[in-house]
């Protein structure tokens, strides 16, 4: 409790004194968020070392933390390039405070319907069309969508990434985008060896996962270590991702991209495997009437470890989910969201030692009223059904049923 | 001598084609009245429901050569809580407007539009040199920091031009002569968001029109993303 308490201290001190230069012209802005957070499940999840649905239970069906805090620090070169930092503290996290991204940004002004822009260095993949505000947060939910949990948690790219894009007069723009990266090695690995999962943990750049211990994982793989780094580079060879992007503000936005992390699943260096992971993901935002927002997100792909048992690889897993996200704006600063996830993964290999059938569906609805222009309050609900044939291997049954209450309030700067 | 003529009973529909979404605009010239050498022309651009319109732009050209009297200052088109203040701005052909930073912040604006297209970086308290508009048509604004941010600098050639009050009303000076009205809002579900008409304007013949045309039902706001107001960057 020492440490929630140094923290508080610790956020609201930085929060006054960005308050008092809030009104300086200044090139760099520091921007940030807290998030305080009580939980209370009837999960049995032990972290990340089990299939549950969720990151809390098990001993703590009740808790009471400081869920994140993160420091955006953000600079302007010149007119045409910017740099951004943010550094987060996460309860989760293997290093109390870490760099969640650092991206130097490059958008030159255009005075013709063509535009360019690129960024360099470590960021999200664009996949996620909830996580739009400060740190990745989302406006809508607390928990973020099966898809947007595992982009959090190993869909960082170290990279470049450049954008060409068409602008009508009235506003629509049609983007295409493609970037190459490395350290996406080991993307995958929570897919196959754990299955989808929701939560709003995102992962540090230093960071590890737990897998789960009941998955006899080191008896089958005897050099994967049993934490998994998601950021590493095992191969040497670089990844990429393309796609493109049509967009009229303010009303709709459609997102494709294909994913391809190029790496050579045979390889595995300090108990890292290459896993080849590749995908297709399409989003669509589209604003209603009556204030409401629709946000659909869809991903389908295959990931696959190892030297070749049989006629597939030792782990080849196929992987898909979807979401669908209804958001009204009551009156202003209150909002509630319902979504609606469902998800899943189908084994293709052969070793019956390592069962990695996966399906499942969950229902969020949340609540959230914003106040004095920096606070939030969240209420929410994210309840989920789903079978995982790894549970045998706890000697529980594989379907469970599984819910998360929560309370948070945020502050923003 | 002043003569005050209440106009009614014209009407007309010019667009009847609905959508669920859409809305209304009513547009009523409700009275001129007579001076030595001009009359006033009034009017007044609202919703069906009787919701105002702003910053509509109202043109007139008539059959009489008039040449327009240009502004002897620029106009101004304001960046404040990033957003264009106004959202639409109406000049002369010729005519140069400033774009002060009211903001804590930078912006950088630019336009690509064929009737000009510049760019120009603003800081806050220096004083932006004033951009000339010289040619016709309608100039979209943009930000290249803050996406979100439209604006409208409707270039007119017409001797006559005004804009709506936040009441949606206007009023115009001019002769009596046959002119050709043109409204405009980048908002209009109309080809090239305007609504033509003629108008014959004489001291003693009342004209009394009353417009109802259809709004997009979709349209840029120009304002920061509602679902993220907690976002500090778009405060």
């Amino acid at each position: 409790m020492k440490k929630e308490i140094r923290l508080t201290v610790f956020i609201y001190t930085i929060f006054f004194t960005h308050t008092l230069f809030a009104d300086d012209f200044h090139s760099i802005q520091l921007h940030g968020e807290a998030d305080f957070r009580y939980l209370h499940t009837d999960s049995d999840s032990q972290n990340n070392s089990d299939f549950s649905k969720f990151a809390e239970g098990g001993a703590n069906r009740d808790l009471f933390r400081v869920s994140e805090a993160a420091l955006t620090l953000q600079g302007r070169i010149d007119w045409s390039w910017t740099g951004s930092i943010i550094a987060k503290y996460g309860h989760n996290a293997k290093n109390p405070i870490d760099i969640s991204e650092a991206t130097l940004f490059f958008k030159p002004v255009s005075t013709s319907p063509w535009r360019v822009n690129a960024r360099l260095g470590s960021f999200f993949a664009p996949i996620s069309l909830e996580n739009t505000s400060v740190a990745w947060t989302s406006p809508y939910t607390l928990t973020s969508s099966a898809i947007n949990s595992w982009v959090g948690e190993e869909l960082k790219t170290f990279g470049g990434e450049g954008t060409v894009a068409y602008h009508f007069e009235n506003g629509d723009h049609v983007d295409i985008f493609g970037a190459g990266f490395g350290n996406n090695d080991t993307t995958g690995t929570l897919l196959a060896f754990r299955g989808w999962r929701m939560h709003d943990y995102e992962a540090t750049i230093l960071d590890d996962f737990q897998l789960p211990n009941q998955a006899h994982i080191q008896s089958i793989f005897k050099k994967q270590a049993m934490t998994t780094q998601p950021f590493v580079e095992v191969d040497g060879r670089a990844g990429y991702y393309t796609g493109f992007n049509l967009e009229r503000p303010d009303v709709l936005k459609f997102r494709a991209l294909y994913y391809d992390n190029m790496a050579n699943p045979k390889i595995v260096e300090k108990g890292q495997y290459g896993w080849h992971t590749r995908f297709g993901s399409a989003g669509l935002k589209i604003a209603l009437p009556f204030e409401l927002t629709f946000i659909e997100q869809s991903m389908i792909g295959q990931t696959q470890m190892g030297g070749f048992v049989g006629n597939h690889t030792a782990v080849d897993v196929d992987f898909w989910a979807h979401s669908f996200l209804l958001s009204k704006k009551i009156t202003e600063g209150h909002r509630f969201s319902v979504r609606y996830d469902i998800f899943g993964t189908h084994k293709n290999d052969e070793i019956l030692q390592n069962p990695n059938e996966n399906k499942g569906n969950a229902w969020t609805l949340n609540y959230n009223w914003l106040f004095l222009k920096h606070h939030q309050l969240n209420f929410e609900v994210t309840t989920t059904t789903s079978n995982v044939t790894a549970r045998t291997m706890q000697n529980i049954n594989s379907t469970q049923d599984e819910t998360l209450w929560q309370m948070g309030y945020r502050v923003f700067f | 001598m002043n003569c005050f003529v209440i106009f009614s009973n014209l009407r007309f529909q010019l667009i009847t084609m609905s959508k669920n979404t859409r809305y209304f605009i009513s547009f009523a010239l409700l009275s001129f009245s007579l001076n030595a050498d001009s009359l006033t022309l009034n009017g007044t651009v609202t919703t069906t429901d009787g919701e105002p319109v702003s910053e509509a732009v109202i043109t007139l050209v008539g059959t009489l050569k008039t040449k327009p009297i240009l502004a002897t200052s620029p106009r101004k088109m304001d960046q404040r809580h990033r957003e264009f203040v106004s959202h639409i701005l109406a000049a002369h052909v010729g005519e140069s407007v400033l774009f002060p930073n009211s903001d804590n912040i930078q912006h950088h604006i630019y336009s690509f539009s064929p009737a000009n297209s510049f760019e120009i970086q603003l800081y806050k308290d220096v004083a932006p040199k004033p951009i000339t508009f010289d040619k016709a048509g309608v100039v979209v604004l943009g930000c290249n920091i803050h996406d979100w941010m439209v604006g409208y600098v409707y270039v007119t050639d017409a001797p006559y031009f005004t804009q709506t009050d936040e009441k949606g009303a206007w009023s115009l000076n001019l002769p009596a002569d046959d002119y050709t009205l043109t409204l405009w809002h980048p908002n209009l579900d109309t080809p090239n968001n305007v609504l033509v008409q003629q108008i014959k304007l004489t001291a003693e013949k009342s004209a009394p029109i009353e417009q109802k045309i259809t709004l997009k039902s979709t349209s840029r706001t120009g304002k920061p993303p509602a679902e993220d107001a907690q976002n500090p960057a778009y405060q």
